[in-house]
C-alpha cells in the first residue's frame, strides 16, 4: 500500500502527469492573457499540448554534420532532469524527495537543464545554434548571480535559529514559514522576492529575455535544426520548467499558507503559480520587445542584482 | 488513439514558414498582417516559425528568380515531413508582371508540389487566412495517408491532387462564389 501510495505521488499527483498539465496549463493560459494584452482572440489554452502532439508526428531529421547519439539523446535527458526538479519542491506541504539542502541542488538540475539545451545545440552543428548557445551561455551568467543572492537571503533567513545559521533545505524553509508567517509578508525579504520574479522569466526563456531562440533574429537559435521528437521533449521541458519555477516561488515565499485542509492549500498554491507566471511572464511579455543579449546581461548584472543583494544586506543584518 | 490524437493535431498546430523567393513585399507584409490582432491567425493555432526544420506549412511568395531558386530548393528539401507548401499571390503560380523576364525561373510548380495557391495581387488577408487553414485540413490528411503507407501515399495523394479535374487542385481559396457555380453547374 505504501508503495502504490509513493509510486501514485511520483507518478500522478504531485508527480510527472500533474507537473505536464499544469507547466501546458501554465503556459497556454500565458499565451491566452497575452493574446488579450494585444487585443487578440489568442490560441487555445491546450495549445502546447497540441504543439508537443504534433511535433511527436513530424519527421525527425538529424543533420549530416551532427553527433547522432548526443543529438537525439540529451532532450529527453533534459526533460528527465526538469521532471525529476520538480519532486524536489514541496507543493501545498506535499514533498517526495528529502535532503539536507535541496535547494542547492534545484539550483544544479535547472542549470543542468540549460546546459543539455546547450549540448543538443552544440551536437547540431548548425551555426545558427552556435550564436544561439553562446547566447545561452550569456542569459545563464545573467540570472544565476540574483538567483544565487535570492536563494542565499532565503536560506538565511530560514535558518536563523538553527546552529549554522542558514538552511538550504526546502522542508525546513517551509516550517519555518509555517511557524512564522510567510516570507512574502516579511519585510526583509520584499526585495527578494521581486528579484526573483525577474529571475523566473530569463530562467526559463520567456518572450523579453528569450534571447537565446530568437526566432526571427537567429532562426530559433538553440533549437535551429530539431524537428520531430526532440523538439517535442525540449517543447515539454519548457513547459515543465514554467512549473517549477512558479512552484518554487511558491515553496519559497509562499510556504506559509495553511488552512488546514490540503485540498484548499493545493488550489492556493496553483492559484499562485498562474499569479506569479502572470506578473513575472504575461506582462513582460505583453509589454516588451526582446531585449538585446548585452541589455538582458546588463539589466540582471545592475538591476535585478542590485535588488537582490540589497535583500541579502538587509537579510544579514537582521531586520 | 496516441496516434490519432497526433492526426488531429496536426490540424490545430500548423507552423508557417516563410520564403520570400524574390517578392515585392507586398505578399510578405499581407501575410504579416494576417498575424496581427485584427486577423489573428494564431487563435488557429498557426505561428511564425524562424527555421524551416520546424515547419509545417511552407508559404512561398515571388516569381522564382534565378538568384532564390537554389536556395528555395534547398530551404524545401529541409522541411520534415508530412509538409504542405502554399503560394501566396500570382508571382509564384504564374509569373505575374515579370513572366518572361530573362531573371525568372517559374512557376514553383517546377520544383515542388503546391497544395494550396492563393491567388491575387496581392491577396487579401481573409484569402490568405482561408487558403492557411485549407492548408492545415491537408497537412491533416497527409498525416494519416503518411501512418497508413509511408511518404509513398503522401506522394501518391500529391499526384492524384494534380490531375486537372481534382477538386484541390487549383482552387483559389479567395474564389468560393466561382467554386460554388463550379459545383452547381455539375
Amino acid at each position: 500500500m505504501q508503495v502504490l501510495l509513493v509510486a501514485f505521488h511520483i507518478l500522478v499527483f504531485p508527480g510527472l502527469l500533474f507537473e505536464i498539465l499544469m507547466g501546458i496549463l501554465l503556459l497556454g493560459t500565458c499565451n491566452k492573457l497575452v493574446a488579450r494584452m494585444q487585443n487578440r482572440v489568442g490560441p487555445p489554452i491546450i495549445q502546447p499540448w497540441y504543439d508537443f502532439l504534433k511535433c511527436c508526428g513530424k519527421e525527425t531529421i538529424v543533420p549530416r554534420a551532427a553527433n547522432r547519439n548526443i543529438y537525439l539523446g540529451i532532450p529527453y535527458v533534459g526533460l528527465g532532469i526538469i521532471l525529476s526538479t520538480a519532486l524536489f519542491i514541496p507543493f501545498a506541504g506535499m514533498k517526495l524527495v528529502f535532503g539536507q539542502s535541496d535547494l542547492i541542488v534545484i539550483l544544479y538540475l535547472l542549470t543542468f537543464v540549460s546546459v543539455c539545451m546547450i549540448i543538443g545545440a552544440a551536437a547540431s552543428s548548425s551555426p545558427w545554434a552556435g550564436v544561439g548557445l553562446s547566447r545561452e551561455m550569456v542569459a545563464m551568467i545573467s540570472y544565476e548571480l540574483p538567483f544565487v543572492f535570492v536563494i542565499l537571503a532565503v536560506a538565511r533567513e530560514a535558518g536563523r535559529g538553527t546552529e549554522a545559521g542558514m538552511t538550504f533545505s526546502l522542508a525546513d524553509i517551509v516550517a519555518y514559514q509555517q511557524t512564522n508567517g510567510s516570507f512574502f509578508l516579511h519585510p526583509a525579504l520584499i526585495p527578494a522576492w521581486i528579484a526573483m520574479l525577474f529571475v523566473i522569466p530569463c530562467e526559463i526563456g520567456m518572450h523579453p529575455f528569450d534571447v537565446a531562440e530568437a526566432e526571427t533574429e537567429i532562426c530559433e537559435g538553440t533549437l535551429a535544426e530539431y524537428s520531430g521528437k526532440p523538439l517535442a521533449a525540449f517543447k515539454l521541458t519548457h513547459c515543465v520548467k514554467l512549473f517549477v519555477m512558479t512552484s518554487l516561488f511558491a515553496a519559497m515565499f509562499c510556504g506559509g499558507i495553511n488552512t488546514g485542509i490540503p485540498v484548499l492549500n493545493v488550489l492556493i498554491v496553483i492559484l499562485i503559480c498562474f499569479a506569479v507566471m502572470f506578473v513575472s511572464m504575461a506582462l513582460p511579455h505583453g509589454a516588451c520587445a526582446r531585449f538585446k543579449t548585452e541589455q538582458v546581461f546588463r539589466f540582471y548584472w545592475t538591476f535585478v542584482s542590485g535588488i537582490a543583494l540589497v535583500g541579502l544586506i538587509l537579510v544579514w543584518c537582521g531586520f | 488513439m496516441f496516434q490519432n490524437l497526433i492526426d488531429k493535431s496536426m490540424k490545430k498546430s500548423p507552423w508557417l514558414f516563410h520564403i520570400n523567393a524574390g517578392s515585392c513585399n507586398g505578399c510578405d507584409i499581407e501575410l504579416v498582417s494576417v498575424l496581427t490582432p485584427r486577423y489573428d491567425a494564431e487563435r488557429f493555432g498557426f505561428h511564425l516559425t524562424g527555421t524551416p526544420r520546424q515547419a509545417d506549412i511552407v508559404v512561398v511568395s515571388g516569381p522564382i528568380t534565378m538568384q532564390s531558386r537554389d536556395r528555395l530548393i534547398r530551404t524545401l528539401a529541409q522541411v520534415p515531413e508530412p509538409k504542405c507548401v502554399v503560394s501566396l499571390g500570382s508571382c509564384p503560380r504564374s509569373g505575374n508582371v515579370f513572366k518572361g523576364s530573362f531573371a525568372i525561373d517559374g512557376p514553383l510548380e517546377k520544383y515542388t508540389h503546391v497544395d494550396v495557391s492563393i491567388g491575387g495581387c496581392t491577396p487579401k488577408p481573409e484569402a490568405i487566412v482561408a487558403g492557411l487553414a485549407k492548408a492545415a485540413s491537408i497537412l491533416e490528411e497527409k498525416r494519416k495517408a503518411m501512418r497508413k503507407g509511408g511518404i509513398e501515399a503522401v506522394r501518391k495523394m500529391e499526384a492524384e491532387a494534380e490531375k486537372p479535374d481534382a477538386e484541390t487542385s487549383g482552387s483559389t481559396a479567395d474564389a468560393p462564389a466561382g467554386e460554388k457555380a463550379v459545383k452547381e453547374a455539375k
